[in-house]
């Protein structure tokens, strides 16, 4: 496992240089800088900024600065929020993004293995039919109409949440769900579909012929076999839930990171785009050796070498 | 591997009903308390440090925890705060402030001159990079020292005589000089705090503020909360605390304020649909602002180097109808100084007048829009925009028989397109930093960055300086008059639009809120209708 896990630790870092170097070279060919501004500033003014960020160093001695930096941990000044690191920003956003995207996923998975589940072992029934109509609707509402639906129904008419307002009591059970939604569909349709096709198998007829009681085929022997294209998915999808969303956020004021894969570009803060670009990959890289790693455990077939 | 597919749901589940069972019992109990005041910032100031901030968010913030030399009275000149009285002598190339002795900052120490010199000096300083450090180039010294000319900061003419005398040296008189001390980059500075603590000096521990309000708690991104100060040399406010949320959508911020959680909310948290909903509602309000918007024309381009298509696109846009497209409360201009600064005059300009902009098209060369070449208009990417470039365009292809391509873009790339390269027509606004018209009409002298016009004309040029020097203000007012009629009627560069306003709504239960037309948020005298 130790040399796997070397391996796979030095791809994932080669896979952050290429990320950064990509994300560093393409922000430097969007037309605008981050100090343009309706107020254009006398030259001098604005070469004293350029001084202060190095921006008037040459291309390859700015990128050879940058990657210095985070090799030293360093994601550099956010052009933006002219106090505050890009490490400080990530400090004060991760978390109510982590928390938002792992209550979503929990959510999701909650609700969607029991429903594949069922939608396979009732298949062609109304049960099958009722969980397919529920993950279409899941995955075709976008969530920015989602969101706004749940506040008028519990903010607005029901009174159970509010609106917004980050850290009060239930304050993550609207967002969540509008986040979780879109998974949750998803989950369903792979779960249920990879169920129908191990529900085939021979093992599962010589479980039911020996008299196995069909819970226990469904939950035991169906649902384990079936579980590795749900854990496939279930890396991008953590990495992309906890990284944060940008319409989740923006709807329901939620002080997270996912608003500055936008904001960030549009206000051409290069440091702050490239510092949650690599915290997202990190994420990334870090969830599909977590699946892999899962993948042994789930199928004993599966060996990582 | 034991696999418990029912325990692990369990484990799942359960958490989240219980979450959801607690939120339920979370019954929405935001009423006026006529204690803590709540407002949408709508995003993160980028910056508390008043030297380095930019934005109208971050001086909305600071404008509630400092006060400066001056502030303005309801007329927009400055009046004295922290500055007890000033004498403006040299013929003005010399002002002394005299500042008063009970003003104090939030740990107790009194305010002194040195203050401020600390906090202009640093400022100007080079290393400081503050975008707005040219507010002051008027002092001596000030650009030299900001450029890297000069290195000693003692050869700048800004120094504290004695503890309540600051003097100022000018390069020349500048009658709008006084109208800086209203402006939050102007605000004194504690030295210690900023040297001791760096760029983390503006967090709620380590700020020292001599405002009304006191920064008790920031969480990024998400809320500020300031608390009345108790010694604040002109009185504690009426409200206790001030909850400044950073909610950015528009509808949930208006959910917010109607679920009783909002006491306040400006036109960045009013969606424009709801506008005409909402007028009717107690405790709104359009608010005119020190704001105009404008089209300019690439004067060195054809078909605009000729001022006869100029003065024709100017005279066929129907002005008065704009206003009641947007409904914001705008009010339509020809001229470019804005309603209710000095030097506002709507006699300049040109009318709206379809068969005299016929005529000069005519004998342009262009008769009912022949032969006239494919000419776009551009614009950054926002519905307001889109709907008045949308309607001008109507108004010259109905009056002009010209057809304008429009296009939109996304804000950076419309600013370095403006910056490299205008099309033949442009869409830009501007606001005022000070109440005064210089702001304004510097605008497009030759030499100003912001001319994207690219127009020349030295009459301008000087007129404007010889306003900017200009003691009597009567004789500025004449001047500034001259500048406009070039601007708007002779040369035509620019096509004044309208200026204008912003939607406000505010809490009947509360009174006292001061919103004034530089977009200033004032909270130290807002007070519970109950409390006299």
């Amino acid at each position: 496992m130790a040399p796997f896990l070397i391996k796979r630790l030095l791809h994932g870092v080669a896979v952050l240089w290429v990320v950064a170097t990509l994300t560093f070279a393409l922000l430097r060919l969007l037309p605008g800088g981050p100090f343009d501004r309706d107020r254009r500033l006398p030259p001098e003014v604005m070469a004293n900024i350029e001084a202060k960020y190095h921006l008037n160093e040459p291309f390859l001695a700015q990128y050879a600065r940058y990657i210095r930096g985070i090799a030293a941990g360093d994601l550099g000044p956010s052009y933006k929020y002219i106090d505050r690191t890009v490490a400080d920003v990530v400090r004060d956003t991760l978390p109510p993004s982590m928390f938002l995207g792992i209550f979503a996923l929990a959510l999701a998975l909650a609700v969607s293995l029991p429903l594949g589940v069922a939608a396979a072992a009732w298949h062609d029934r109304w049960i099958d039919r009722a969980c397919t109509t529920m993950a279409t609707l899941g995955i075709s509402l976008p969530n920015f109409i989602l969101g706004a639906v749940l506040i008028w129904i519990f903010s607005l008419k029901l009174g159970w949440f509010q609106a917004a307002r980050w850290g009060s009591p239930g304050s993550a059970v609207l967002p969540a769900i509008t986040l979780g939604a879109m998974p949750c569909a998803q989950l369903t349709y792979l779960l249920r579909s990879s169920m129908l096709e191990t529900l085939g198998e021979d093992f599962i007829r010589t479980a039911r012929a020996k008299g196995v009681r069909e819970a226990l085929v469904l939950f035991k022997h169906a649902l384990r076999n079936s579980l590795i294209p749900v854990l496939t998915l279930l890396g991008p999808l953590f990495a992309i839930l906890v990284a944060g969303s940008f319409v989740i956020e923006y709807v329901f004021a939620i002080p997270g990171m996912g608003r500055f894969f936008i904001t960030a570009v549009t206000d051409r803060d290069y440091p702050l785009v490239m510092g949650v670009t690599l915290v997202y990959t990190a994420i990334l890289v870090c969830a599909n050796l977590a699946v892999d790693m899962l993948y042994s455990v789930v199928d004993p077939r599966v060996r990582t070498r | 591997m034991t696999f418990s597919f029912g325990k692990s749901l369990c484990r799942l589940i359960l958490p989240l009903v219980f979450l959801l069972v607690v939120a339920a019992c979370n019954r929405n109990s935001g009423s006026a308390d006529g204690k803590t005041f709540r407002v949408n910032l709508g995003t993160e100031p980028p910056s508390l440090d008043w030297s380095l901030a930019t934005d109208h968010v971050s001086f909305n913030v600071i404008a509630n925890l400092m006060v400066g030399l001056a502030e303005f009275d309801k007329t927009l000149k400055p009046a004295p705060v922290i500055a007890k009285s000033w004498d403006v002598v040299d013929g003005g190339k010399r002002i002394i402030f005299h500042l008063r002795e009970d003003a104090t900052w939030s740990d107790g120490k009194k305010v002194v001159a040195g203050d401020f010199e600390f906090s202009w000096k640093r400022l100007l300083d080079p290393k400081t990079a503050s975008e707005y450090s040219y507010t002051l180039f008027d002092i001596v010294n000030a650009e030299e020292y900001n450029h890297g000319k000069i290195t000693d900061d003692k050869e700048v003419g800004v120094s504290a005589l004695d503890d309540t005398t600051l003097e100022v040296r000018l390069k020349n008189p500048a009658p709008y000089f006084l109208s800086l001390m209203t402006f939050e980059v102007t605000f004194p500075q504690r030295r210690d705090a900023v040297e001791k603590y760096g760029s983390k000096w503006t967090e709620p521990d380590n700020i020292v503020t001599n405002g009304p309000f006191l920064l008790s708690s920031w969480k990024h991104e998400n809320e500020i909360r300031l608390k009345a100060n108790p010694n604040f040399f002109l009185g504690k406010p009426a409200i206790d605390n001030v909850e400044m949320m950073m909610v950015n959508e528009m509808t949930t911020a208006l959910a917010l304020y109607e679920q009783g959680q909002l006491d306040f909310l400006d036109n960045h948290s009013i969606p424009i649909l709801e506008k005409p909903r909402l007028a009717k509602a107690q405790g709104f309000q359009h608010v005119p602002q020190l704001r105009g918007e404008y089209y300019g024309f690439a004067v060195n381009k054809k078909p605009f180097d000729d001022v006869r298509v100029r003065k024709a696109f100017a005279m066929a846009i129907d002005r008065n109808f704009l206003p009641s497209l947007l409904r914001g409360g705008e009010q339509a201009a020809t001229s470019w100084i804005p309603p209710g600064m000095l030097a506002y005059n709507a006699k300049i300009g040109l009318p709206y007048n379809p068969p005299e902009a016929r005529r000069l098209l005519r004998e342009a060369g262009y008769p009912e829009g022949k032969g006239f070449p494919a000419v776009t208009l551009i614009y950054n990417t926002l519905d307001d925009k889109k709907t008045v470039a949308e309607a001008v365009q109507g108004m010259w292809k109905r009056n002009l028989g010209v057809l304008v391509r429009l296009e939109n873009l996304e804000w950076k790339v419309y600013l370095k397109r403006l910056q490299n390269d205008p099309p033949a027509i442009f869409r830009a606004g501007w606001g005022a930093d000070y109440p005064d018209p210089d702001n304004f009409i510097k605008l497009f002298a030759s030499y100003s960055p912001q001319n994207y016009s690219r127009w020349k004309n030295s009459r301008y040029d000087q007129l404007l300086e010889q306003a900017a020097r200009e003691m009597n203000e009567q004789k500025r007012v004449r001047l500034y008059n001259d500048a406009q009629k070039i601007l708007c009627e002779v040369d035509v560069p620019i096509v004044p639009l309208f200026s204008t306003s912003e939607s406000t709504l505010l809490n009947p239960h509360y009174t006292g809120l001061e919103y004034n037309s530089m977009g200033r948020l004032v909270l130290r005298n807002v007070k519970a209708r109950s409390e006299k």
